[in-house]
Formats: C-alpha cells, sequence, structure tokens
C-alpha cells in the first residue's frame, strides 16, 4: 500500500494506483476523457491535469502512478485555468449542437464544461467540420458524428484491447485525423455497440437509441442480461413502462464494462405486450377471465385427468424455478422439463481482460441444475412433447426455439395448453389458458450464471394490466392447493425459504445480493452440475 | 578552423571507404574494441559532446542511463528524421560521409553493449538511405560489420528504417513506435527510452551529428575536443544556413562563433545586400531573435540568453523585406501539418493558432487576435503536451510576437470587418497520401 | 544539373489493385526484411515501401494483404498509412511533384514556382493532370533549405530551382 495526500486528504491505496483512481477512492472526481479503467492508459486528452508538489509542471493523474508521501492538488488555480484551456481546445472545434446531440446528457464535455470550462471561448473562426461523416452509419449498431469526436482514441483502444478485433482506427493525422474502417468497411463485431457506450462524447452512438428519449428522463433498472448463460450485468434505461435500451454496468468479475450486441438488442423485445389479461379460449370463442379462476383451472389441470407436464423455463428466476420444485414437482408430482438451447456460443471479457464464455443461451441454466430440475435438449424438448397426451403447461413460450418450430406446432394438436406468454407466439396462438406473464424488466429476481454467480435483477416498473410475475402465478397455485398460507411474498421471501432448501445456494442472503454485486456458489457444488 | 566533421567535403569519392581509409578511417574503431565500454563513455563525457539534434543532451551522460545488467539487447538508433525546417546538417553528413556516421554508430553501439543499431532516416531522403546502404554493404565487407567484428568478439550490424514523411517521428519516443511498426505518436514518459525503449528493450537514440562526432573524439581524445568551442558547449557545430544569405549551405564552426560572423563572413551577407531584419538561430522551432541580436555567440549558453535555443543549428535569416505575419503563418501551417493529433492543445491549439493567424494576414483580424494567440502559446506549450511539438509551435507564436508585435496590430488596425468562411474539410482531408492536407 | 532524369512510377490501375498476393520475389524481400527485427509488425513501414515501389500506391487491396502477411488487422495498417503522408493512397501521376513551401523555400522563391507550376499544368495541389502525367503535391521542409527552393519528384531532389530551369525539367519528363 502507498500512503499519499489529495487535497489535504490522507489516502492510501495499492501500489501501482493512478492518482485518477486514487481520489476517487476518497471521493475526489478528477476529469478525464481519455482515459477508461478498462482501457490502456494513452494520457493524450490532457484533462486530468494535478499538481504535485515538488513537480515543476502539472502532471496527468491518469498516467502518474500514487507513490508514498505525494502531495496532490486537484483544484489548485493553476490545474483550474489548465483545464479550462484544454476544456477551451475540446470545443474549440467541437460543433455544440447538443440540441441534436443524443448524447446530451451524459456526455463528458456538457459535464466538464459546467465544471470545469470557461464561460464563453476565444475562438472566432470557423469550426473543422467532416463533410459526409456528420451522421454515417458506421456500422450496424453505431452512427458516427465526426465533427464531435474528441480524438480520445478509447474506442479504438475498445477495439483494440477488449474486442480484438481492431477494426475501428484513426486515419489521417493532426487536426484532421478522423475515426474510420478499413476501406469504409460496416464497423461490426459482437460488440460494437460498447464502442459508443466507452464515447465521452457524441460521436458515437447507439443506433437503437438515439433520439428515442432524452437520458436524463429515463429511469435506471439495475438488472442482469437475460441473454446468455454469462450473466453480464446491465442497467436498464426506461421511461413510463417502456424499455428503451440496455447499458452495460460494471462489474469487474463478469462482463467488466461491456456487453454483447445481442444482448443489448434484446431490449426491444421486453415491449411485446399482447397478452395482458388472462384468456381461456373454448371452441365458441374466448374470453377474458380473473386470475381466481384461471389459477382454479390450472390446479384442476395439475389434478384431474392424468397429470400435466410442465415446460419450465431456464430463463425464470432462482425463485420462479425453486416453486417449480416445490409446487408443480413436489406437490403436485408433475413431470417436469427445463429446455436449454446452448447455440450460438457467445463471449465477454470480464474486468481482467479474460474471456467468460457462455455455457447456453439462458439466464438461469445453472440455477435450474442447483435446484435439481431435468435439463433437455432439443431432442429431449421434442420427445417430451412428443411421447406425452395429457394437458401441458408451458411457463415462458420463448423458452426454447424449438416450441416455434413446425414440428411443436403438429405435436401439439389436439391438446390442452396452458401458455405463459407476453405476445401472440406460435403457443400462445393455440393455447386455451393464456396467462399473462411478467417480462424480465417487470418482475425482481436473482438468477445463477454459468460461472456459479448468483446476482440479483431488479423491477423496473409494475407490468400494467392483470400481469403477473411466474413466481406469483405459482405462489397462487401454491396456496390454492393448500401448500402456502395466503399472505405477503417476494422474491426475497421465497430466496430466503430457497437458500435454506437447496444447499448450493446455503448461507446466502437476499440483502447480500442487493449490496453486492453477486455471490458465487462453491466450486465443488458448481462442479457436479456442470 | 580545420574542418573535423566536414573534412571530406570536397575530395573526390569522399563516400568510398578506399576514402574513408586513406584519411585514417575506422582506426578510432580498432582502438575502442580493446577498451572497456565505460572507458569510451568516459571519453565521451570528457568531451562535453551535447546531443545536436535539438535538446542539447550530454550524449555520454545518455548513454550511462543505459542499465548494462538488464538480461535484454539494448539498441542504438541513429536519428536521421532531419526535420526540422531550416536544418540540412545531417543531410549533408551522410552525403559526405557515410562511414564516419557508421563508424560513430559502431563505437557508440559498443559503447552501450548494443549489437544491432537503426538508422532512421527520413524518407524524403532516398538518394541518401542508398549512399547509406552501400557504405553498409562496404562495411559489412570490411568486417566492421560482422558478427565478430574485427576478431574481436564483437558482434554488430547496422539496419536502415525509412521514414514515410511524418516530422514528429524526430521526437525519439515517435521514431521508436514507427520503426516498431505505429503511427509515430509520441510515448508519454516516463519510461524513458534508455530504459524502455524500442521493442521494450534499452535504447539510446543519438543523431547523425552527434555519432558522426564520437569517431573524432575517440582518436583524438576528449580533452581535445572540450579545448574547441565555449567552457560547456563544446565542439565543432554544424550550422545549417538558408534563407536571405548569399552563400546559405552547411558550415562547419566553433561553438560560440558569433551569427554577425556566420552570416556575413562565412555565408557572405544579405542577399541583395539588404538589410537583416530577423534570424531564427536554431531551426524554426526556435524563438525569433531581431537584427540587433546578430553579435551574440551561437553556444547553447549565450543564446539562451539571448531568449532562443541553438536548437539543431538551422539558421534562418530574413531580410528587411519579411512580412512577420506572412512568415509566423508559413510556420504554424508546418506544425500544424505535423502534429501528430494525440494530444488536445497541440492537436487544436496547431490549427487554432494558424487560423487566426491566417485571417489576421488577409486582412480580416480583430483587436482580441494577439491575446487569444498568446493564450493559445501559455496552454499549449511547456508539459501541457506529451512531447515538445507543443512548444515548437508556440515559440515562434510568442517570440514573433515579443519582436514584432506592432506588425501584428499594424495588420489588425488596417483590417476589414468581416471574416471569410473557412472551406470545410473536404471530403475529410487526408493525409497528404490523398495528395495534401 | 549533371543528374540523371527521374524515372517515371509505374502505376497500377485500381482494378489490378483490388486483390493482391505477393509473389516469390516480394516474399524474398519481405523475408529480407523481416529478420532486421524482432517482431513482425516493425516490417510495416519497409514492406508498405517495397509495395508502394512495385505497385505505385497503396490500395485498400494492397493494404489487406500486407496486414495479412504481418498478421495485423487491416484497419491498423490503413491507420498507420495514413499518418504518413508519403504513403499514397490513391493512383498518382507518373511523375510526383512535390514543392517545398515551408520557411526557407518561401524565402528563396518557392511561391513563384508554385505559381508557375499551377499555371503549366492547369491543376492545383493535391491534383493529378488530365494526361495521367504530374501530381502536384505541397509538402513540408523536405531537409535541403540551402539549396532552396527545391522540388521533389518521385525519389529525386531538384534543387536551386528557378522558373526557366523548372520549365526545362518538366519537358523532360515524359
Amino acid at each position: 500500500m502507498v500512503t499519499l495526500t489529495i487535497d489535504g486528504n490522507e489516502v492510501q491505496v495499492p501500489e501501482g494506483t493512478n492518482l485518477v483512481d486514487a481520489a476517487k477512492s476518497v471521493g475526489l472526481d478528477i476529469p478525464t476523457y481519455c482515459y477508461h479503467p478498462g482501457l490502456s492508459v494513452v494520457g493524450q486528452c490532457r484533462i486530468c491535469f494535478v499538481e504535485v508538489e515538488g513537480m515543476p509542471r502539472l502532471v496527468t493523474a491518469c498516467s502518474t502512478p500514487a507513490q508514498p508521501d505525494m502531495v496532490v492538488l486537484t483544484d489548485s488555480d493553476r490545474v483550474r485555468e489548465a483545464r479550462a484551456a484544454v476544456m477551451e481546445f475540446l470545443l474549440e472545434n467541437h460543433p455544440l449542437d447538443c440540441p441534436v446531440c443524443d448524447q446530451a446528457g451524459e456526455c463528458l464535455l456538457q459535464d466538464y464544461s459546467v465544471e470545469h470550462g470557461l464561460d464563453t471561448t476565444h475562438m472566432v473562426d470557423e469550426r473543422r467540420t467532416f463533410p459526409g461523416f456528420e451522421r454515417r452509419l458506421i456500422g450496424p449498431q453505431v452512427v458516427q458524428n465526426q465533427n464531435r469526436c474528441i480524438h480520445c482514441t478509447r474506442c479504438i483502444r475498445f477495439t483494440q484491447e477488449i474486442a480484438e478485433t481492431a477494426d475501428l482506427t484513426m486515419k489521417s493525422r493532426g487536426n484532421h485525423s478522423y475515426i474510420d474502417t478499413y476501406d469504409g468497411k460496416p464497423f461490426d463485431n459482437p460488440w460494437s455497440a460498447c464502442a459508443a457506450d466507452v464515447c465521452p462524447v457524441g460521436a458515437l452512438t447507439v443506433k437503437d437509441f438515439r433520439f428515442r428519449a432524452r437520458v436524463w428522463h429515463l429511469v435506471d433498472t439495475e438488472s442482469v442480461c437475460p441473454g446468455c448463460s454469462i450473466g453480464c450485468n446491465i442497467h436498464i434505461g426506461h421511461l413510463d413502462g417502456v424499455v428503451h435500451r440496455f447499458v452495460p454496468r460494471e462489474n469487474f468479475e463478469v462482463n467488466g464494462w461491456w456487453m454483447c450486441d445481442h444482448g443489448r438488442s434484446l431490449a426491444e423485445g421486453l415491449n411485446d405486450r399482447d397478452v395482458d389479461r388472462p384468456v381461456v379460449r373454448a371452441a365458441h370463442g374466448e374470453r377474458v377471465t380473473t386470475w381466481g379462476e384461471m389459477i382454479t383451472v390450472l390446479h384442476s389441470m395439475a389434478t384431474e385427468a392424468g397429470p400435466a407436464g410442465v415446460v419450465a423455463s431456464a430463463n425464470l428466476s432462482n425463485e420462479g424455478l425453486f416453486l417449480v420444485k416445490e409446487i408443480l414437482v413436489g406437490h403436485f408430482g408433475l413431470e417436469v422439463v427445463v429446455p436449454v438451447e446452448s447455440d450460438p456460443p457467445r463471449k465477454i471479457k470480464n474486468g481482467h481482460n479474460e474471456w467468460v464464455s457462455s455455457v447456453d443461451a439462458h439466464a438461469n441454466s445453472s440455477g435450474a441444475r442447483l435446484i435439481g430440475l431435468p435439463i433437455v435438449d432439443a431432442a429431449g424438448l421434442a420427445g417430451f412433447i412428443k411421447d406425452g397426451r395429457a394437458p401441458l403447461l408451458v411457463l415462458d413460450d420463448r423458452s426454447h426455439p424449438w416450441l416455434t418450430s413446425d414440428e411443436a406446432a403438429s405435436a401439439l394438436e389436439g391438446r390442452r395448453l396452458a401458455v405463459a406468454s407476453r405476445s401472440v407466439t406460435p403457443l400462445a396462438v393455440r393455447a386455451e389458458l393464456l396467462l399473462p406473464v411478467a417480462s424480465w424488466a417487470e418482475t425482481e429476481g436473482t438468477y445463477t450464471s454459468s460461472t456459479g454467480r448468483v446476482q440479483l435483477a431488479r423491477r423496473g416498473f409494475v407490468p400494467r394490466g392483470q400481469v403477473l410475475p411466474m413466481w406469483q402465478i405459482l405462489f397462487r397455485l401454491g396456496v390454492a392447493a393448500g401448500v402456502y398460507e395466503e399472505g405477503a411474498v417476494s422474491p426475497r421471501s421465497i430466496f430466503e425459504r430457497l437458500a435454506k432448501a437447496v444447499g448450493a445456494f446455503e448461507g446466502m442472503t437476499y440483502q447480500q445480493l442487493e449490496a453486492e454485486s453477486g455471490i458465487t456458489v462453491s466450486a465443488e457444488v458448481l462442479d457436479v452440475v456442470g | 578552423m580545420e574542418p573535423i566533421l566536414l573534412r571530406a567535403r570536397g575530395t573526390p569519392n569522399s563516400r568510398s571507404i578506399v576514402t574513408y581509409h586513406e584519411a585514417g578511417g575506422y582506426e578510432s574503431l580498432r582502438k575502442v574494441l580493446g577498451l572497456q565500454a565505460e572507458t569510451v563513455i568516459e571519453e565521451v563525457k570528457k568531451s562535453g559532446l551535447r546531443g545536436r539534434g535539438g535538446a542539447g543532451f550530454p550524449t555520454g551522460v545518455k548513454w550511462g542511463f543505459v542499465p548494462r545488467d538488464l538480461p535484454k539487447p539494448k539498441y542504438l538508433i541513429c536519428n536521421a528524421d532531419e526535420s526540422e525546417p531550416g536544418t540540412f546538417k545531417d543531410r549533408e553528413i551522410i552525403r559526405v560521409d557515410p562511414h564516419m556516421l557508421l563508424e560513430g554508430i559502431i563505437i557508440s553501439s559498443y559503447a552501450i553493449g548494443a549489437h544491432v543499431a537503426y538508422i532512421y532516416i527520413r524518407g524524403e531522403f532516398y538518394s541518401e538511405a542508398v549512399i547509406l546502404e552501400t557504405a553498409i554493404a562496404e562495411a559489412r565487407e570490411h568486417g566492421y560489420l560482422d558478427p565478430n567484428v574485427l576478431n574481436s568478439g564483437f558482434a554488430m550490424d547496422i539496419h536502415i528504417h525509412r521514414g514515410a514523411g511524418a516530422y514528429i517521428c524526430g521526437e525519439e519516443t515517435a521514431l521508436i513506435e514507427s520503426i516498431e511498426g505505429k503511427r509515430g505518436q509520441p510515448r508519454l514518459k516516463p519510461p524513458f527510452p534508455a530504459v524502455v525503449g524500442v521493442f521494450g528493450c534499452p535504447t539510446v537514440v543519438n543523431n547523425v551529428e552527434t555519432l558522426a562526432s564520437v569517431p573524432h573524439i575517440i582518436e583524438r581524445g576528449g580533452e581535445w575536443y572540450a579545448s574547441i568551442g565555449t567552457e560547456r558547449s563544446t565542439g565543432p557545430k554544424l550550422f545549417s544556413v538558408s534563407g536571405h544569405v548569399k552563400k546559405p549551405g552547411v558550415y562547419e564552426v566553433p561553438l560560440g562563433t558569433t551569427f554577425r560572423e556566420i552570416i556575413y563572413e562565412i555565408c557572405g551577407g544579405i542577399r541583395g545586400d539588404k538589410q537583416l531584419k530577423a534570424f531564427i538561430p536554431g531551426g524554426s522551432s526556435c524563438p525569433i531573435l531581431p537584427a540587433d541580436k546578430v553579435d551574440i555567440g551561437s553556444d547553447f549558453e549565450s543564446v539562451a540568453e539571448a531568449g532562443s535555443m541553438l536548437g539543431s543549428g538551422g539558421l534562418i535569416v530574413m531580410d528587411e523585406t519579411v512580412d512577420m505575419v506572412w512568415a509566423l503563418e508559413n510556420l504554424l501551417a508546418f506544425y500544424a501539418h505535423e502534429s501528430c493529433g494525440q494530444c488536445t492543445p497541440c492537436r487544436e491549439g496547431a490549427d487554432w493558432a494558424l487560423d487566426v493567424v491566417r485571417r489576421i494576414r488577409r486582412g480580416y483580424g480583430r483587436p482580441e487576435d494577439v491575446d487569444t494567440l498568446l493564450r493559445i502559446a501559455r496552454f499549449a506549450s511547456q508539459g501541457m503536451t506529451i512531447c515538445p511539438l507543443g512548444d515548437a509551435f508556440c515559440e515562434p507564436i510568442r517570440s514573433f510576437l515579443a519582436q514584432f508585435r506592432h506588425e501584428f496590430e499594424a495588420a489588425i488596425e488596417s483590417a476589414r470587418p468581416l471574416p471569410p468562411k473557412k472551406q470545410p474539410v473536404l471530403p475529410v482531408r487526408p493525409g497528404h497520401g490523398d495528395f495534401g492536407l | 544539373m549533371g543528374q540523371q532524369l527521374t524515372a517515371p512510377i509505374t502505376v497500377t490501375p485500381p482494378e489490378q489493385l483490388r486483390e493482391v498476393r505477393f509473389d516469390d520475389v516480394m516474399e524474398t524481400s519481405i523475408n529480407e526484411i523481416l529478420v532486421r527485427y524482432p517482431t513482425a509488425q516493425a516490417a510495416l513501414l519497409p514492406l508498405l515501401w517495397l509495395c508502394q515501389e512495385k505497385w505505385g500506391w497503396i490500395s485498400p487491396g494492397v493494404t489487406a494483404a500486407v496486414a495479412e502477411r504481418l498478421g495485423l488487422s487491416p484497419a491498423f495498417v490503413e491507420g498507420v498509412t495514413s499518418f504518413y503522408t508519403m504513403f499514397l493512397r490513391r493512383p498518382p501521376g507518373r511523375y510526383v511533384l512535390q514543392v517545398c513551401t515551408t520557411l526557407s523555400c518561401q524565402l528563396c522563391g518557392a511561391g513563384g514556382l508554385v505559381d508557375h507550376l499551377k499555371a503549366k499544368l492547369g491543376i492545383e495541389f493535391g491534383e493529378t493532370s488530365a494526361d495521367g502525367r504530374f501530381t502536384l503535391i505541397d509538402v513540408q521542409c523536405l531537409g535541403a533549405c540551402g539549396e532552396a527552393p527545391i522540388l521533389q519528384i518521385n525519389n529525386d531532389y531538384y534543387t536551386d530551382l528557378d522558373v526557366e530551369r523548372l520549365d526545362e525539367l518538366l519537358d523532360g519528363l515524359k
């Protein structure tokens, strides 16, 4: 450890920590553009100047390691003057087009201009422009406006050091240099939108989110990506019950600062909502019903006429899956399968700059395994459905691609079907009972990644209509069956019972999951299920 | 003074190894191979030789920074990326006496423990690169570049690495990046090249003239070398004289010779017998001095005292007809073109300053422009940027305004009110690989 | 002048440089370059020079071939190529006229040469004459200020020029 003084505060940091991070550890924010904790240090934007006693010149905090007994000033007159000058240089050629810039609200030029800049400029000449590069679709996910670029090279370093695709580069030199791809080819790699994330200004923006909302209106919910078994931490940005985007949330051990474009693309799908009331269908037509009646019918389906088969889902939370195990398997004795699709493989870099690979395309297949539910692949699922004649309860009509196949359709011909759904899917269309179920953003729950990390995804907003999360539907069924007492129930209360009942989760508390970025099950446990 | 670095100038076939041998060439190398490396470094320290590339750092001290016990290869790089406007002395050495340079490189490599040296030569110097290739081939034939140089057990080879049009590659860490196959962008320091240089190994980068001085120091001793010039600026120095003099060219004079002597005696005076207006003593990045400073000595200290720098010894002479607003615009155009673009103050500042000065010259100056220029100069130099290119364009701004402010103010006073429209960068202003910025 | 007239550049047209393969002769030269450096990447500038000598300019196809040969990304190579002004990324004329326009040359009359060249060839800086003979470029200091003004044609320097000598020189270049 190294002890130094920053603005009069005694600071203790591990050896090798730079002054930006050292200052941050005592709550002092040094402005940075080119510096990003996940990327190499280049020290070229020059905004992070600080004064170090005994050094004749200002130093860049990002490239200066903390040293014993260093005395650092982050807010002296010299520092303020230099930062203001750097801000002026950065804005000298910047178009100042904030009203039509989609970075507005999360733009470091805006923030630091207020905090560190001048209230005017000495610039009276024409600004530099890059005709043809103002609103250019540089790739399928990213829009480029070179006029706004501050040449911090974060995006380039992202492609070189993290994505390892090196498909962005700086071309030309000096004041005319600009970001481009080889021969103007599309900037297309599996993580390309992260290049827009790391862009501190509006030079690269994510295409799908452009002009959907001003970011300061968005509500931010901490969640986990539903896209695969890696469990990248994300922020869900939403407004008035509409999900507008996913952006990666820093988690050093899982996804660093990154997420893949596929995961990001799932945000839009969360807004699918055609089914918002329980529906019963019969030969003479369909009618909206109440949950009370729906639960009664489900209960009878589970108990009468030969036991129903259940297709659960590896996309359900640990709590949902635990209730599947307790009620559907334990109480009713139904046969349950959890279908798992392993393709396509995905990977992400963690904070140690190591690749983490997905095992399958589900957020919680590990949770299903740990809770002890049988996992099946496409063939197993097909067999399960084709062999059965009894009614079928499908807890998530998007749990496996096979469910939407023609083969599935013909196998389900003439069979009683209850389906939990959000929208018109092939299964939902033929269901006798249609259960409106909450989306990923509309429910809270914990999920276990393929590395055994149990992580909490919070609820963004309350679903409209009669929509319920799966754990609540199952709980109500449990009440109807007399297993549970009617009363307050929550993911927290279910998780607490899960932690007592399932060895892998022993000792974990919901409180911990709320406070920390995840808890990992023991390696032995993981080995057993893996 | 007897010519030392230019002693072969005028000799027929001066580039050939035969001619070089006749003049006693490669004898210093033979002498050195029997000595301890430390002894060689000591001799160079004793000579007081200071880097001739522009910074004037003591060469022997620089060599001493190389960690000897580090189990990594060491490299010597000869900086022949001569690009500072007004400087063309290294080209002269290569054209006149390439073997003197090679001998200097081999001796210096021996001193720092390097077995491979690269000559980084600017891309435009194509024929000079050919001259060096020929000389290297001769040196290989004669066993001076060999896995076992003159049976001494010392292995040595030299490779030419051609630049491709980037002034910034004269900065030693940009040069190193360029050798490594990257954009020539200066590195953050520390670490310094002596410890982490090219390919992550200890590296010394020395200028052509510096290295060419080394065989003479070995041949005749550090004390002899130190007896030339002034106490702290020792040895002979090549001055590149250009601009409004009758006989421009490269001249070898002892450090300390007055600029009056160089301009009026050695170079025959001002072209057309006009009046001297100003001179830049050390290459275009050094502060300009007015005519009344012409009697100062050309040593590092006297020039510094007069408010400028000796730099690379590129003396640019301007007569009474020169419009100083125009001259500054010309220099700023150079630095704006050559800024690598990584540091904000230099990338933005050089072009901004150029816009302002160009506007003044075109007759659209504004009263606040002088202050704006001084503000740019203040905040793009002295550590605000990774490398000294910031200083290189700010010093001219500061000194032109210090010496000739009245010319700028006069231009501004007579200015028309409306500034012209700037042309956009069309379609994207590429490198001059696309034929011109 | 006493110097041989500059040889023209052999400019390979773009359609022949979409995809590029190195022949055995090139491979031999590449291997000779590679042994000089501990890393393959260090061979980038020499290899780009080699390509420009062979084809006259660096097309995207050449960039891709160089990148693949050295294990680099083509975008990276293009970033490097575009940093250095001497690598030509468009096909040039047979003679690339590079006029130094920096201070010392300007003090010695480079401005007059530039005006003359533009008028005589009917092109601006950055343009190639319609007959494909000349490309005119303004360059920064060529480092031979003592012999100003200077014109570099392809690899050769022509120094101490005036308008008459320039005309004579250009007329000889076919």
